[in-house]
């Protein structure tokens, strides 16, 4: 029997086709730039070459600036991890006074403009002499990514059968083994998620970024903003191309050794 | 037993090596003090770091931390006063006026401290310049040589019926060939540059018109045809010069704007002295010779001699500099929000 095709399923497949259309086609565009031998977006692409990504990386700014953006990004996401999951756990276990308040505080970086967040490290680094260390960059990044990592822990803390924990001390666990073996993995989707937000939080920062950076030591939005104001080419969007490759490599990198299929089923 | 009492000469040389290690610190802080200057990336970026800022700091024996990463101002602004995150500020105009006015550079720069000032032509020591202008290019119209389009003669020009929706300009609240342009309009229909009802009359009739933020998005719309007349600067056209492009550069008859590449010290500096002699090292004929060539600005030096090529296009003479225009950038900064909202209400849609 031939099933029939609804209004509804039309405007269902429709919407999500436009959607999904909508969110990358950005990515469409700079691909076919990428690989196009013009040196502006010109549609159709008049020819295949690789020369904007061979441009890319024999530039030692771009390099330099990609190396610094990703470890810079995997120092934030261990950092917002630790700090991020045990304020989570804080916050959800602790009893807290002001609980609410202690949340909304440390979700206020996700309020505030971030350029001011830049801004505002930027002069305490400066008055505390302590210049602009890449230390400060990472501590810059972390406060804005933490938030993230917060979130999508308590969120899991929220459905937490505390009964699991409840029958492991009962079977003579410590509070160390318990948490270990009972409450840190039933967490870890949580963490896990917030830890490749902050990542991509990091990876891709800008307004925090364009005060926190020094001369030779720029993280790739920064170098790249600054190429765009007199070199707008095609190694742009080969920068572009490496970064969607990198970052997804990442997420797909921590999937293989964490297990972000737990989350995906959770 | 007995004991060698020191020699008169081995007391003065013990105490001549005392002395010597005592006033090391200081000696090597000398031989390794930092400039901390701002300056553009691009071809500009590759030059300076490539050959001009190494020759420098092997000269002076010190080090420079040249900083590419905009925004300037407001970095300069947050740092202390009593040590600034710069000692030298490279900027526009525009961005020297506004620096000034909250104290953050010095007003004027002498032949005193900058010997070399004294062979620089006028305008880029006058008083439209905040500090001493190093380069200049020439605020103009670009075009294509393909679209069958007379060269434009005039400014007029640019607001022909037949440019509609093809005919470039800049997002004037964050651009300053914008900003200078809008004077222009000001100076060319009504009474002067500061003519603003003049000004935005002349703005509302070059609708509709494509908006860019920086020259290069310029650049590139004048390369691809996108845009097939534009408001730009010589540089930004001269550039492509030798790659079989079809796009030229036009200086309209009443006269194009000067937009300076300008060079100023910080008053907090810590090595002033250093940061003086920078400017005056940027101001040499070879070092002139080697940037102008590069990039295709004209050079302040007059006493700069250029290969033929630069030497027919860039303003390097003085019948070739007076045609140059410098707009009251004070006057225009202290009205800047009420003019960007104006604009923003004329280019609406």
């Amino acid at each position: 029997m031939r099933r029939k095709v609804g209004f509804g399923a039309v405007a269902y497949w429709g919407l999500n086709a436009a959607i999904l259309f909508f969110l990358l086609s950005p990515i469409a565009i700079v691909s076919v730039f990428a690989v196009n031998p013009t040196p502006y977006i010109a549609f159709p692409p008049v020819g295949f070459t690789f020369a904007w990504f061979a441009k890319f990386f024999a530039n030692p700014d771009f390099v330099h600036a990609l190396w610094l953006s990703l470890k810079v990004a995997v120092a934030v996401l261990v950092l917002s991890m630790l700090i991020g999951a045990t304020a989570a756990m804080a916050l959800a276990r602790g009893e807290l006074p002001g609980r609410r308040a202690l949340t909304a505080f440390f979700m206020s970086p996700l309020m505030l403009p971030a350029i001011l967040t830049g801004l505002a490290l930027f002069q305490i680094y400066l008055l505390a002499g302590i210049g602009r260390p890449v230390w400060g960059l990472v501590m810059g990044h972390t406060v804005i990514a933490v938030p993230y990592v917060i979130r999508t822990t308590l969120a899991v803390l929220a459905n937490f059968d505390r009964r699991l924990e409840e029958a492991a001390a009962l079977l003579g666990a410590g509070p160390v083994r318990v948490f270990f073996e009972v409450t840190l993995p039933l967490i870890r989707p949580g963490v896990i998620a917030g830890g490749i937000f902050a990542f991509i939080v990091s990876f891709d920062q800008f307004p925090v970024s364009l005060f926190l950076v020094v001369p030779k030591g720029e993280t790739l939005p920064v170098v790249l903003f600054n190429y765009m104001k007199f070199d707008l080419d095609g190694a742009i969007a080969a920068a572009s191309m490496v970064s969607i490759a990198l970052a997804l490599g990442v997420v797909i990198l921590l999937e293989w050794i964490i297990g972000l299929r737990a989350y995906l089923k959770f | 037993m007995r004991t060698s009492q020191p020699t008169r000469r081995q007391v003065l040389r013990a105490g001549a090596a005392s002395a010597a290690m005592l006033a090391a610190p200081a000696v090597l802080h000398a031989q390794t003090s930092t400039l901390k200057i701002t300056t553009w990336g691009g071809k500009w970026g590759e030059i300076m770091k490539g050959k001009v800022l190494p020759a420098f700091e092997k000269e002076f024996k010190c080090a420079v931390e040249a900083d590419q990463a905009f925004p300037y101002l407001p970095k300069l602004q947050a740092s202390p006063r009593t040590d600034p995150i710069y000692d030298v500020l490279h900027s526009n105009s525009n961005e020297l006026w506004q620096a000034v006015e909250l104290g953050m550079v010095e007003r004027k720069i002498t032949t005193k401290e900058v010997p070399n000032i004294a062979d620089v032509y006028p305008y880029a020591v006058s008083d439209k310049i905040v500090g001493v202008s190093i380069f200049t290019s020439a605020i103009g119209l670009g075009l294509r040589t393909d679209k069958g389009l007379a060269p434009p003669t005039s400014w007029n020009d640019l607001a022909a019926q037949a440019l509609a929706g093809q005919r470039g300009g800049y997002l004037v609240p964050v651009n300053a060939l914008g900003q200078a342009h809008l004077m222009m309009l000001g100076k060319i229909h009504g009474t002067g540059f500061e003519d603003l009802d003049a000004a935005y009359k002349a703005l509302a009739a070059l609708k509709p018109i494509k908006l860019f933020d920086f020259t290069g998005q310029m650049e590139k719309a004048l390369l691809s045809g996108e845009v097939i007349m534009g408001v730009i600067h010589d540089s930004g056209i001269f550039r492509y010069d030798g790659q079989n492009q079809p796009i030229e550069f036009a200086a309209p008859k009443e006269g194009v704007l000067a937009l300076e590449q300008v060079l100023n010290v910080t008053p907090g500096s810590k090595v002033k002295e250093l940061a003086f002699a920078y400017i005056d090292y940027m101001l040499r004929p070879s070092v002139q010779k080697e940037l102008a060539e590069g990039v295709w600005y004209s050079p302040s030096n007059k006493t700069v001699k250029l290969d033929a090529k630069y030497d027919a296009k860039l303003f390097n003479t003085e019948a070739k500099v007076a045609q140059l225009l410098q707009v009251p950038w004070q006057w225009y900064n202290a009205r800047k929000d009420e003019i960007d909202a104006r604009v923003q209400r004329i280019l609406k849609g």
